[in-house]
């Protein structure tokens, strides 16, 4: 009896986790919440329309983008279809983040979008500040990047 | 038009100029308390990625400055009040220091035999007793500065105030600092939400790496130019020399007058020309430290601008707000300038122009 009094102040006293939804991204799977709380000093939560352009093939490259809900149609030469759809949970925006300055793809909301945004230099000085924070988000784009590349090397070879 | 929308953007128009209007006295303190902001940022930064929190970070900063100060203020306040008494006496002693008096120092009394030379091979010339007049004139002006500054005590009450609230704005500012940052660029659609990153950014880095550099800059000539002339033997070098590192920050002009002002003590003083170009000599080795090696390492680039320019922005700037807007206008100008550079460029590439 006593016990189950104890668990249930437990969840009452419990605060919600702030960045459950942070969680959620494979990429920021293995940060504490600390560094979880260091970045979200940087990301900003924007919603996009139906329809509504994120960006285009071109402009300066200075964010990438954490999907949390809706999907976005990306159009460029990264796919070997020219054009691939980007969901929950997933971000774009990486794979030009570390040798490009402008975009080579243009991305539109298919539905309604929320997504976090954050400063790729933002994102990589706190890496540099924080090289443990650093090293895991280092990692998990590494990660995502390879995952990325046997997709479309499968899709590739389905073409062909 | 939608008649709604635009009644209420008008609406908005004129809170905001109501909130300048109420607001418009403390936009200075605003200032100070961001340039504040931006200096101590990084240290705080630092702190924060040491789990620290914001609000002790913070305070962790203003107790070590408050340390700092406290030591200094011990160790070199009173000499610089000494030395500051030491000119204000000369100053303010207008039987010491008049025209006929000025003519005996050796190297003025030269310039003064000079002239009387010409008034006698030029009859009717009569430029020496104009020199003793002016000279005259000069001290009459120089003597009433310990006045100005006692009639001036509502200012300096308002300097006073400014010491007090700026730290606490900053404080606000730094403890929210990211909050701040995230509330004004929700205000700005996604049309021109990344371009507002951007530019933040860039004001960011320039501003805050600037200032930052500068107040580096300041203190590493100060020293350099005390020792420097403590060496020469210069009466009053830690005074000079502080005064020889805040004029440093004007490009160009200002290495002259923290020279200008060493030379002109020692000429005062009675010594002699040869003594003047040990002081110069001193200043000289001082500047090519600075331009050299502090600058190219702190500020990682000169400010590039042409002379006329600076010149005329140094005017302005002495007309529009004295010493102080002489000393801040040319970075002003040159991180205005910048930043319209960047927002042009950006305008362009988001296809917003």
């Amino acid at each position: 009896m006593l016990k189950d009094v104890f668990a249930w102040l437990k969840t009452i006293m419990k605060k919600p986790d702030k960045y459950a939804d942070l969680k959620l991204f494979p990429v920021f799977n293995e940060c504490s919440s600390f560094e979880l709380y260091l970045l979200s000093n940087f990301l900003h939560k924007r919603t996009y329309q139906a329809g509504e352009i994120l960006y285009d093939k071109g402009y300066p490259l200075e964010v990438i983008y954490f999907v949390l809900s809706g999907e976005i149609e990306v159009t460029g030469p990264t796919h070997p279809q020219g054009c691939y759809v980007i969901g929950k949970n997933q971000v774009l925006g990486l794979i030009d983040m570390f040798s490009e300055e402008t975009r080579s793809s243009s991305a539109k909301a298919i539905t309604d979008v929320t997504t976090y945004v954050i400063s790729r230099f933002d994102l990589l000085d706190l890496a540099k500040q924080n090289p443990h924070l650093g090293v895991k988000l280092l990692y998990a784009f590494c990660q995502t990047l390879s995952n990325y590349i046997l997709t479309i090397s499968a899709i590739k070879a389905k073409i062909e | 038009m939608n008649w709604t929308k635009l009644i209420f953007y008008l609406l908005l128009f004129a809170i905001f100029i109501l909130a300048v209007v109420f607001y418009h006295s403390i936009i200075y303190y605003l200032v100070y308390a961001l340039i504040f902001s931006y200096i101590l940022d990084p240290f705080v930064n630092w702190l924060e990625y040491h789990h620290f929190p914001s609000w002790l970070a913070v305070i962790t900063i203003y107790l070590i400055i408050a340390g700092i100060i406290a030591w200094f203020t011990s160790r070199l306040v009173p000499a610089l009040v000494q030395q500051g008494n030491n000119l204000f006496n000369i100053l303010a002693s207008g039987e010491q220091l008049n025209g006929q008096y000025i003519i005996t120092l050796p190297f003025i009394s030269r310039i003064y035999e000079f002239l009387v030379e010409l008034d006698t091979k030029i009859p009717g010339l009569g430029i020496a007793p104009k020199m003793i007049e002016i000279l005259d004139q000069t001290n009459v002006f120089l003597a009433k500065i310990p006045k100005l500054l006692i009639d001036n005590y509502k200012r300096i009450f308002s300097t006073i105030s400014i010491i007090a609230t700026v730290p606490l704005m900053s404080f606000f500012i730094l403890k929210d600092k990211y909050k701040l940052r995230k509330g004004i660029l929700s205000l700005f659609n996604n049309r021109y939400f990344e371009l507002c990153i951007i530019m933040f950014r860039k004001i960011d880095s320039t501003i805050g790496n600037f200032f930052r550099a500068i107040l580096f800059e300041i203190i590493a000539v100060g020293i350099l130019a005390s020792t420097a002339l403590t060496i020469v033997g210069v009466p009053n070098s830690v005074l000079i020399g502080a005064t020889a590192g805040v004029a440093n920050i004007i490009p160009y002009f200002g290495p002259f007058l923290g020279g200008a002002l060493a030379v002109a003590t020692v000429l005062i003083n009675g010594s002699s020309i040869l003594y003047a170009i040990y002081v110069i000599i001193a200043m000289y080795i001082v500047q090519l430290i600075d331009n050299n090696i502090v600058y190219p390492v702190v500020v990682g680039g000169t400010i590039k601008m042409h002379p006329l320019l600076v010149l005329l922005t140094l005017i302005a700037g002495g007309w529009y707000g004295g010493i102080l807007w002489m000393l801040i206008s040319v970075p002003l100008v040159y991180i205005t300038y910048n930043l319209i550079k960047v927002l042009y460029v950006n305008l362009k590439d988001f296809k917003i122009i």
